[in-house]
């Protein structure tokens, strides 16, 4: 019960998956609660990493075939971002 | 049809500065072991290029492509290593592997004497018309040819990379300004 409440209250955080496959970031633009946390996992051969663009600071570092990079979203806001290894590769992360 | 083979990917591969396309209506019929040994060898011609890069170019930006070249095409050799590997299939040699390996070396070629910037353009044009040319060969040569599902899936899989790398290589060349060959 306590849990049910918290889950409508939105006081949970969540886990968001981006997967990336074919050279990109799915969902390209994903919205999430500040506290939620983001999972990336490279589906692709390359490795790739999700680096911020701005002053968020956040990279998951390099990520090999089918490894998985985190992040808790602590502030709110707007940051773009990109695979440090192939810059046509861009994802968007909305915090509220 | 056969015979074409060497025509047809040659002129997407062999013309080392020059953007090429293969002629779709002769698609050569390629084993699956020489389509393993074609891919094996184009991704090779493009790791031996990087790393001419990385003790040539002195642009941060060139560095990192080639990083990023040497990274993903060992990564996919690996890949293709692997899976002929488990299928039991040694990589054939083949004509279109020989007219890669003549490609690269007349790339080598003009690419050796040249420092600096002048590399960095050479290097990148260099790359965009590679790309192109193996995108090309990907979906007009190598995965219609290709019968064994496993290995035409790898392909199917290694195309988006190859998209972006080329994506990528079009930026730089934009970032550089024009070659010395464009600019005369």
């Amino acid at each position: 019960m306590i849990l049910w409440l918290l889950l409508m209250l939105g006081a949970v955080p969540k886990t968001h998956t981006v997967e990336i496959r074919g050279m990109e970031f799915h969902p390209a633009v994903l919205t999430v609660a500040v506290g939620d946390t983001v999972l990336w996992i490279n589906r692709d051969i390359v490795p790739h990493t999700a680096t911020a663009s701005s002053g968020a600071g956040w990279n998951t570092g390099q990520l090999l075939q089918n490894q998985t990079g985190r992040q808790v979203m602590t502030r709110p806001g707007a940051t773009r971002y990109v695979c440090s290894f192939h810059p046509t590769m861009r994802g968007k992360l909305i915090v509220r | 049809m056969h015979r074409l083979l060497p025509l047809v990917v040659a002129a997407a591969f062999a013309a080392p500065l020059a953007a090429q396309t293969p002629n779709p209506a002769a698609a050569p019929d390629l084993s699956d072991p020489e389509v393993a040994h074609v891919a094996v060898t184009a991704n090779s011609i493009d790791i031996d290029m990087a790393k001419l890069a990385q003790t040539r170019t002195t642009n941060a930006a060139v560095k990192q492509f080639a990083a990023t070249m040497i990274t993903d095409h060992t990564a996919v050799n690996q890949q293709a290593a692997a899976l002929a590997s488990e299928l039991g299939v040694t990589p054939a040699d083949n004509a279109v592997s020989q007219s890669l390996e003549t490609g690269a070396k007349q790339a080598r070629a003009t690419l050796e004497p040249l420092h600096g910037r002048a590399f960095d353009r050479a290097y990148i044009d260099r790359e965009v018309a590679y790309h192109q040319a193996v995108l090309d060969a990907i979906d007009k040569v190598l995965i219609p040819t290709t019968e064994n599902a496993e290995l035409k899936q790898l392909l199917t899989a290694v195309r988006p990379a190859v998209a972006a790398h080329l994506e990528h290589a079009k930026q730089l060349r934009t970032q550089l300004g024009p070659s010395a060959r464009a600019s005369k």
